[in-house]
């Protein structure tokens, strides 16, 4: 990572996944049923009803920042699924039919939970791993909201919620507690509270943390979110990053810029990319990738205020307001410039970054590149043309 | 005239239609102009804009000229329809519309909204924002809700306040069509002598262009002159025909129908955006006008776009072939179309399982080589037992 020394809490993190991965293994056994996840899904649900919530998504990043995600993704491809189809949902489809699994293998699903507020992609996905693995599939439906809020895709997402927890009710023959879902909403808030707290110091000016890092340690936000675990692991960070501000241990030796980065990293080139910014004295310091995770639940009504946390994210909106956000967020980490990943698995957070691009440097007068590549799949990354396009970018910080 | 003359003349207007949509679109608007609404593929309901006196107008005709001028501001991986119908509107080519609905069925319907208001906003922009589940309860709700708004939507713009009556009348209308369409499309698998495939997928996506009043005429003078034909023409012996279904999103380009008439090919049974789809049901012509537009909507046929948990595409697929009788399935693919992409595989193994001859002929729209795709359904339709009499090169 960008860090100029390693975190401590990197072997707690690695503790939590192992106990988190082990955990999937042994649901099973256990008769605890095993429901697959999106990452921006409420997964308190899946939690209060006491089944093991499985992220495939997650999966997918850890092959591709071990670099096999190509590799896994070839026994889905000679299939027929094609090379340009998301790499996560190409790693995962493969993974079912490969017969080597480098990262361990993806755990099948007893039952399938997709939120569709991401991508259609997972939806797709999900829908076709629930024919491959002849489980049920429950699709919540996020349609988008294209200006402001409004009741009736509030109405259609509290009611969907309700049918939620009947399916999860007929798979585990008990009857769902709500005193158990407050629970496990005020343990999300806790987590949410706190990881959104270290997202902000970087922030500061020279920032002990940035977005590489971020992507580093976000693993619990999404799999161990509602759980004490997640509680206890923001808990440290946040601990030791305030104890590296006080001995002066900043994220990039000799900071001069904020950078803004948009969205998801290119994971088999995480390192590349963090030692690029870190030789121009540049910190990656906000994505809103990593800020997905800043969910706070009103546990007085707690299905409403799901479906407001849910439905009305970033991830779920139209493109005035997703570029808004943006601008909010550059501001508020007072960056320098911005670069915006045309990302090739994800078409709802690639597609109109080219206009934005142009309306944010109108709007902010900030330089800001658009630039092409895939968070999983090296196939799709040309190196030479990637560094001329920072080159250029680092040129206009100057 | 003839009436084969006559079944000429007619499917040759549909074809012009299609082919200058512009010119057919503009002089239909009158002395009081109707504002033209475009909608693009799929599901929009049209009722609702021709009850509020607009005009619908399907952008179902691709001039694949134009497919690069939307790279500026949608990557190169977006698939072909909608690089071109932005390229389109970019270049100017839509500037007949005074308003546009765009459905969200998928990742790049919900995006390319955006981009189209930034460069290209009509008086009327709007989003049609289908829920993606059509099997729970909670979907008739919503969807209610939805073409409600909607509705609220195109009478503020038109100015003219909907009833239901008004409603009604238009669903009848639409009905009507429908209706007539069917049968042209059953004659067309019996007869495929007096009607072919480009006859009666031009007859389907006319009907998107132009007002359907003007449509359903036409057609009646169609069916009369293909029933009293039916009559008085023998059947032509089939040697070499084989039936196949289509399956996939829109026939592009439209020499496509050109090629599989002149491979032997008759379809027979298709789930296409721009074919069997768009005529497959009606709407209930009583009670609440609104709630039964969106119970049209949930009751289509199974679509990648939707999931349906109750109607299964697969087996959805393999029963049309059997009651279809056809001998073969052809998926006709966008290529980077993400639904059709993640269902084919398993499409594909369910239909070699069940012994149902299959070949995946992907297209893109202003890159197409008409040669290798005709080389690959002739030699599809030769395993399939048929083309001797279509043996030779078509002459395209």
């Amino acid at each position: 990572m960008a860090a100029s020394q390693p975190f401590k809490t990197a072997g707690l993190l690695k503790e939590l996944m192992a106990r988190y991965y082990e955990q999937g293994s042994r649901a099973r056994e256990q008769g605890t049923p095993v429901v697959w996840v999106t990452a921006v899904s409420p997964v308190e649900l899946v939690y209060a009803a006491g089944l093991f919530p499985y992220y495939p998504e997650n999966f997918g990043a850890l092959a591709a920042a071990r670099k096999v995600a190509d590799k896994i993704s070839m026994s889905a491809e000679e299939r027929g699924f094609f090379a340009d189809l998301c790499g996560y949902a190409r790693c995962g489809l493969g993974d079912a039919y490969a017969r080597e699994h480098p990262v361990g293998k993806i755990v099948p699903p007893d039952l399938l939970f997709c939120c569709n507020t991401q991508c259609g992609s997972l939806q797709k996905w999900f829908e076709t791993s629930a024919g491959l693995y002849r489980a049920p599939y429950f699709l919540l439906d996020a349609p988008l909201i294209e200006n402001e809020p409004t009741g009736l895709i509030k109405n259609y997402f509290v009611e969907q919620l309700e049918e939620a927890i009947n399916f999860f009710e007929v798979a585990t023959k008990t009857p769902f507690s709500f005193d158990r879902l407050e629970e496990v909403l005020a343990l999300s808030n806790e987590a949410c509270r706190l990881w959104n707290e270290i997202l902000d110091m970087a922030a500061l000016k020279p920032a002990p943390f940035g977005f590489f890092d971020a992507c580093f340690h976000m693993a619990p936000i999404v799999t161990w979110r509602g759980t004490k675990e997640a509680v206890m692991y923001y808990l440290a960070l946040k601990d030791e990053l305030e104890n590296r501000l006080s001995k002066k241990i900043y994220a990039v030796q000799e900071e001069r810029f904020k950078i803004y980065w948009d969205h998801i990293p290119v994971w088999p080139r995480l390192r590349w990319f963090s030692d690029l910014f870190a030789e121009h004295g540049a910190l990656v310091a906000v994505s809103q990738y990593t800020h997905s995770w800043a969910y706070q639940f009103d546990l007085t009504r707690p299905l409403e205020s799901l479906a407001e946390n849910y439905s009305e994210g970033f991830s779920n909106r139209g493109f005035e307001s997703r570029m808004q956000l943006k601008i909010n967020l550059m501001k508020k980490y007072r960056v320098d410039g911005f670069a915006l990943f045309s990302n090739r698995s994800c078409k709802p957070t690639a597609f109109g970054l080219y206009d934005k691009r142009n309306t944010i440097s109108e709007r902010t007068g900030l330089p800001g590149i658009v630039f092409e590549a895939d968070m999983s799949d090296l196939r799709y990354f040309s190196e030479e043309q990637v560094r001329n396009k920072f080159k250029i970018f680092f040129e206009q910080l100057t | 005239m003839t009436e084969p003359k006559k079944i000429k003349e007619i499917c040759a207007q549909f074809k012009r239609i299609i082919d200058e949509p512009e010119r057919a679109v503009q002089p239909a608007q009158g002395e009081k102009p109707a504002p033209v609404i475009g909608f693009l593929p799929t599901d929009v309901p049209e009722e609702l804009i021709h009850a509020s006196g607009a005009q619908p107008c399907g952008l179902v005709s691709y001039d694949g000229t134009w497919v690069s001028r939307a790279d500026a501001h949608l990557q190169t991986w977006a698939c072909s329809l909608s690089r071109c119908t932005l390229g389109m509107a970019l270049a100017g080519k839509l500037d007949y519309l005074n308003g546009l609905i765009i459905p969200h069925i998928c990742d790049t319907t919900r995006m390319v909204s955006g981009i189209w208001k930034q460069n290209r906003p009509y008086d009327f922009m709007e989003d049609y924002i289908l829920p993606r589940q059509v099997h729970r309860p909670s979907a008739g709700g919503y969807l209610t809700g939805e073409l409600n708004r909607l509705k609220k939507r195109l009478e503020e713009f038109t100015g003219r306040s909907v009833t239901d009556k008004d409603l009604q009348q238009s669903i009848r209308l639409y009905n009507g069509n429908r209706a007539m369409l069917r049968k042209l499309y059953q004659m067309h698998g019996r007869r495929p002598d007096l009607l072919s495939n480009l006859d009666v997928y031009s007859a389907i996506k006319s009907s998107m262009l132009i007002p359907k009043e003007q449509h359903n005429t036409m057609l009646g003078e169609l069916l009369a002159a293909l029933e009293q034909a039916d009559r008085e023409i023998p059947a032509v012996e089939n040697g070499g025909r084989v039936k196949v279904v289509l399956t996939g999103k829109v026939w592009e380009p439209p020499v496509l129908m050109e090629i599989l008439d002149q491979s032997g090919v008759v379809c027979v049974a298709d789930d296409l955006c721009t074919g069997y789809r768009y005529i497959a049901n009606d709407v209930a012509e009583s009670g609440d006008p609104v709630a039964a537009l969106a119970d049209r909507q949930l009751k289509r046929p199974p679509s990648p776009c939707f999931v349906n948990r109750e109607r299964d595409r697969l087996k959805y697929l393999v029963e049309t072939v059997g009651e279809s009788g056809a001998a073969g399935v052809i998926f006709l693919h966008l290529k980077f179309c993400e639904t059709e992409n993640y269902d084919y595989p398993l499409l594909r193994d369910a239909l070699s399982a069940a012994n149902i001859p299959n070949i995946r002929v992907e297209i893109e729209i202003g890159n197409v080589s008409q040669g290798q795709i005709s080389t690959r359904i002739q030699a599809f339709v030769e395993m399939l037992g048929g083309g001797e009499i279509y043996g030779s090169q078509p002459a395209l």
